[in-house]
């Protein structure tokens, strides 16, 4: 029997997200799609959220606001090397914050982290990657950004 | 509201206690403030304790304030733990000042206590309070002004010697001040070659891991003269949180303007009143913000403004004559009122690295972080105005 790689990784990636990031990421369902960030938009103000709002702090309105893929494209709005790390977490990582075109800007780490390599303004796109290892040294997953070009 | 003065103000030495507890650190600042302000114990009507990591690390959410008071034998009094991020002391404070300035009580203690000693992961960042999310994709506080540094320096042209410098300057202001945890002279070079924590950050750009209390007697004008001649009034006690705004500009925090203009106005004065400034320091960059957030200089002038040696013992505005957080340490809870207790004694004259003169005191404490991805505030901002009662 041929193992299919590309579908069976795409599922393997989902297995191995935190379970806490696992409600905001939409995985691809074939290799031709890309991973989005799901968020909130308010039916009544068209206000976007990252992570997703259960009422809208600006209407207060009733209905729940609509659940929306976001775009997976950003800029890089600042960031900063990090030597010292959080337990779980291997330095170095660069860690930021992003510009969505849906005007939020959120708190991402990022796939790159040569100093000379990060540009303020710079374009960058949404991926699913290891992010830290649990107690037992297993991989977890989440979102992160990396620069266009790579 | 009515006239509010401070009477009494004691803190402990602040450093690495390791044999001490909290209520042992919280014990030794209340006793010392009800001598300072030679005061009988049956005095004090009510109190409040601000305390931010003791749930955390040692199981003690509440009741703090009520086992420090219970061991110098005040009790039956209300009492209450006032927690709220690196605000909590100062937020203890203006409980009282509250209390106080109502015409509810006469006689108010406040107290602000940590031992963050106490917590793992040594040589690791403290990790912020209840951002799960957040923390999970690896944030950690110095993460946060790491960024605030780089956009910072990108937008005005900071530089990472403009950072050490304030760093220099505060460790130099603690020489004298037997109070603090780190009194050794450093320079530029040895800030900017210490081991990098965040990038742009080094760990001299960070403040320490400290144990502390310290503790303040707050009383009406009805009965101050009761107690003391040299009273230092309240002109004003300002809190504010994180206000909500999208894309929010990372070089400025909103809920420290707020509380600056809040407080500027109460008291009736500007920044250009004050005689010294006690900031949170807790990164050499928050300093600088503080400059401009503060209207000590304009937007984007805080790295001039260190450079010209405008915040220096000497110059125009002396910021931090203490030490700062840089030096003294930052035990989350106590912070607050260890800055009042510093301008207490500027005020009074008796300070070690005392500001010639000095009448009127501004002190700013401020922290905590929302658990959202998106881009928020820094959570509460506690600014207090003193100035001589006398
Ligand atoms: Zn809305």
């Amino acid at each position: 029997m041929t193992r299919d790689n590309s579908v069976s990784r795409v599922d393997t990636i989902g297995d191995f997200i935190d379970p806490k990031l696992r409600p905001f990421i939409k995985l691809p369902e074939s290799p031709s799609e890309k991973p989005h960030l799901i968020g909130s938009k308010c039916s009544s103000c068209g206000e976007y959220f990252f992570p997703r709002r259960a009422i809208c702090p600006n209407c207060l309105k009733d209905e729940m606001p609509e659940d929306v893929l976001l775009g997976n494209k950003g800029k890089l709005y600042t960031y900063c090397i990090v030597k010292a790390a959080p337990l779980g977490f291997n330095a170095p990582y660069a860690i930021g914050y992003v510009d969505l075109p849906e005007g939020l800007r959120i708190f991402s780490p990022l796939a790159e982290c040569d100093k000379e390599k990060l540009k303020i303004n710079m374009d960058l796109e949404l991926i699913v990657d290891k992010i830290r290892e649990d107690e037992a040294g297993q991989a977890v997953y989440g979102y992160k950004f990396k620069p266009v070009s790579l | 509201m009515r006239t509010v003065y401070i009477i009494g103000v004691g803190m402990t030495m602040f450093g690495r206690f390791p044999e001490s507890n909290v209520i042992e650190l919280g014990r030794t600042a209340a006793l010392n403030a009800l001598r300072d302000a030679c005061i009988n114990k049956k005095d004090i009507q009510v109190a409040y304790a601000g305390h931010a990591r003791t749930g955390q690390l040692y199981n003690r959410e509440c009741g703090v304030g009520q086992s420090i008071l219970w061991e110098l034998g005040i009790s039956g009094i209300p009492i209450s733990s006032v927690g709220n991020f690196c605000s909590s002391g100062s937020t203890a404070l203006r409980e009282a000042w509250m209390a106080v300035g109502t015409g509810m009580y006469d006689v108010a203690l406040a107290i602000g206590v940590e031992k963050l000693t106490g917590r793992t992961g040594k040589g690791r960042p403290l990790t912020s309070d209840g951002v799960e999310l957040l923390t999970l994709m690896g944030f950690s506080p110095p993460i946060y002004f790491g960024n605030v540094a780089t956009r910072h320096m990108a937008d005005y042209g900071t530089t990472p010697e403009h950072l050490a410098m304030v760093a220099v300057k505060n460790r130099k202001n603690a020489g004298p001040n037997p109070r603090c945890q780190y009194k050794d002279p450093i320079t530029i070079e040895e800030v900017l070659n210490s081991p990098v924590i965040v990038e742009p950050l080094t760990l001299l750009n960070c403040c320490p891991t400290t144990d502390g209390s310290a503790a303040a007697i707050l009383c009406s004008k009805e009965v101050v003269n009761k107690y003391t001649r040299k009273p230092v009034e309240i002109a004003a006690s300002a809190l504010r949180s994180g206000p909500y705004e999208k894309c929010k500009d990372i070089t400025t925090f909103g809920s420290d303007r707020l509380a600056a203009l809040d407080a500027y106005e109460t008291a009736g004065i500007g920044p250009e009143d004050l005689d010294f400034a006690e900031v949170h320091d807790c990164f050499t960059i928050a300093e600088i913000i503080h400059y401009e957030d503060f209207g000590f200089c304009k937007k984007g002038g805080g790295g001039r403004f260190i450079e010209e040696g405008i915040s220096d013992m000497g110059g125009k505005l002396p910021v931090s004559p203490s030490g700062g957080l840089m030096s003294r340490g930052h035990p989350i809870g106590a912070t607050g009122l260890a800055q009042v207790a510093e301008a207490v004694w500027q005020l009074r004259g008796v300070a070690e690295n005392q500001v010639k003169g000095a009448k009127v005191a501004f002190t700013h404490c401020a922290g905590g972080f929302q658990d959202t991805i998106e881009l928020g505030d820094v959570q509460s901002s506690a600014v207090t105005i003193l100035k001589r009662g006398w």
